[in-house]
């Protein structure tokens, strides 16, 4: 079942655009948005938030325009842009005690299971956490309200690779579950591991959406790897 | 509404705001100028948007489960508490120089304005002006504030200066009335400064959602 739905959007920035990105997410399964670093992901995502604006296309979720709608679905879903710091000075408990308060879903003890597996000290400040620990945190809040999708912005970067091991293992328990999981990455080995379908953008445009068995078929040479791909790809995007 | 209110509060404030609250209790002192009073609690205001941009409060309330006008109403909600509370605090200064002090000495040989209700009114033009100049200026961009500030800034002293010399002129001595002298004066001119307070206040309101609504962040 169709869970997201993208058309055509459009933005422009005098040296930047967003061309015509069109994919829908299904219903429980997880899925890479790859890209190297400024190809789009992160303006695609903050539309997908309404964090900007695009000129043009439409947003949906659950069937419902996300303009209009916008305090409902943020109910239903689960974001994090990266390892942004919020109020530095306050104790990560305090910002919790309020975030909380928004969602009639939040579930404490799932809360209390994230803030364990993570070994977050909840009595710290940001300030106080390493980069790698403030992506752990957002992570934890967007997984502590029983999200029914998963919206991340490179929640592996930063990490360790044992914690970006676990943070694999958690997405496919949360897709295991039902959670439809969205995560953006230039780490091409993540998607290796745990993405069922593949989005894959280069210079604002979508070069293609589908599942990542079809991605292989289509694209990859005899023995080559995934990251061999995208590498050959973008090498010929960049070359075009 | 309590949920954004609350973030305000214990997320996005100074603690200066709520400590300049006490500058209402300006009105309380003899030989100054006690419409200053709600000029530092403007200033204790500022510092609460200053923190806030520093904490990136303004992208993290876009994230939480609320409309874009949730985050607007939350910082207006919250600038009306302050100054509700300081205004409470200039009416109980006022109630007392208007009827147990009324006969002081410090007050009667006061050179400057007295703090009656024509003040209380004044002291919620100010208040609105701030509304109206700095946080729908803020909102603008939901960044800068520089340039809002400096704006009300002028604009407050404008209104200070200004009614620090209307008692001056011949035939409006009146607005400078003690006790429960022209109390109907009085009475109209604090009911023409809580109007203006809540119509700048309403028509910056809607004017930040809409301005904030277009915002990229």
């Amino acid at each position: 079942m169709v869970i997201v739905e993208i058309q055509d959007l459009v933005k422009k920035y005098p040296s930047f655009e967003l061309k015509d990105i069109s994919f829908s997410l299904e219903s429980g399964r997880i899925t890479g948005f790859i890209g190297r670093n400024g190809a789009g992901k992160t303006t695609t995502i903050k539309s997908m938030l309404n964090m900007i604006h695009p000129d043009s296309g439409m947003i949906r979720y659950f069937n419902r325009p996300f303009v209009g709608n916008e305090a409902d679905i943020k109910k239903r879903i689960g974001y994090s842009t990266g390892t942004v710091s919020w109020y530095p000075r306050k104790k990560i408990r305090d910002i919790v005690d309020i975030v909380k308060r928004f969602y009639d879903t939040w579930d404490e003890a799932s809360y209390r299971k994230y803030l364990d597996l993570f070994s977050i000290d909840e009595m710290k400040t940001p300030l106080e956490l390493s980069e790698g620990m403030k992506v752990k945190v957002n992570l934890m809040l967007a997984l502590a309200h029983k999200s029914e999708v998963l919206i991340l912005d490179e929640p592996t970067s930063g990490l360790d690779p044992f914690s970006r091991n676990e943070l694999l293992g958690i997405f496919t328990e949360l897709r295991n579950n039902g959670v439809t999981v969205f995560f953006s990455t230039h780490i091409i080995t993540d998607i290796e591991k745990c993405a069922d379908d593949i989005i894959y953008i280069s210079k604002g445009r979508i070069v293609a959406a589908m599942s990542k068995e079809d991605f292989i078929r289509q694209y990859s040479g005899a023995g080559e790897s995934l990251e061999d791909t995208i590498l050959r790809l973008e090498g010929g995007a960049i070359h075009a | 509404m309590r949920n954004v209110l609350r973030k305000e509060m214990r997320l996005s404030s100074s603690i200066l705001s709520y400590l300049f609250i006490p500058f209402g209790l300006m009105f309380l002192l003899p030989g100054y100028p006690v419409l200053c009073g709600a000029f530092f609690v403007s200033l204790g205001l500022f510092q609460s948007f200053q923190t806030a941009r520093e904490a990136n409060d303004i992208v993290f309330s876009v994230l939480l489960p609320t409309a874009k006008s949730d985050v607007v109403k939350g910082k207006y909600l919250f600038v009306c508490l302050i100054e509700g509370c300081a205004f409470l605090l200039m009416a109980l200064a006022v109630g007392l120089r208007m009827t147990v002090l009324s006969q002081s000495e410090a007050y009667r040989n006061n050179a400057l304005m007295n703090a009656n209700f024509f003040a209380l009114g004044m002291a919620c033009v100010i208040f609105g002006l701030f509304n109206w100049i700095f946080v729908g200026g803020f909102f603008k961009t939901a960044y800068k504030f520089g340039r809002p500030f400096v704006a009300f800034i002028i604009a407050c002293f404008l209104v200070i200066f200004t009614a620090e010399a209307l008692h001056h002129i011949p035939g409006l001595e009146r607005l400078n009335a003690f006790g429960t002298e022209d109390i109907a004066v009085q009475l109209i001119m604090l009911t023409a400064g809580i109007l203006i307070f809540l119509l700048t206040t309403a028509l910056s309101y809607r004017r930040s959602c809409k301005r904030f609504e277009k915002i990229d962040i």
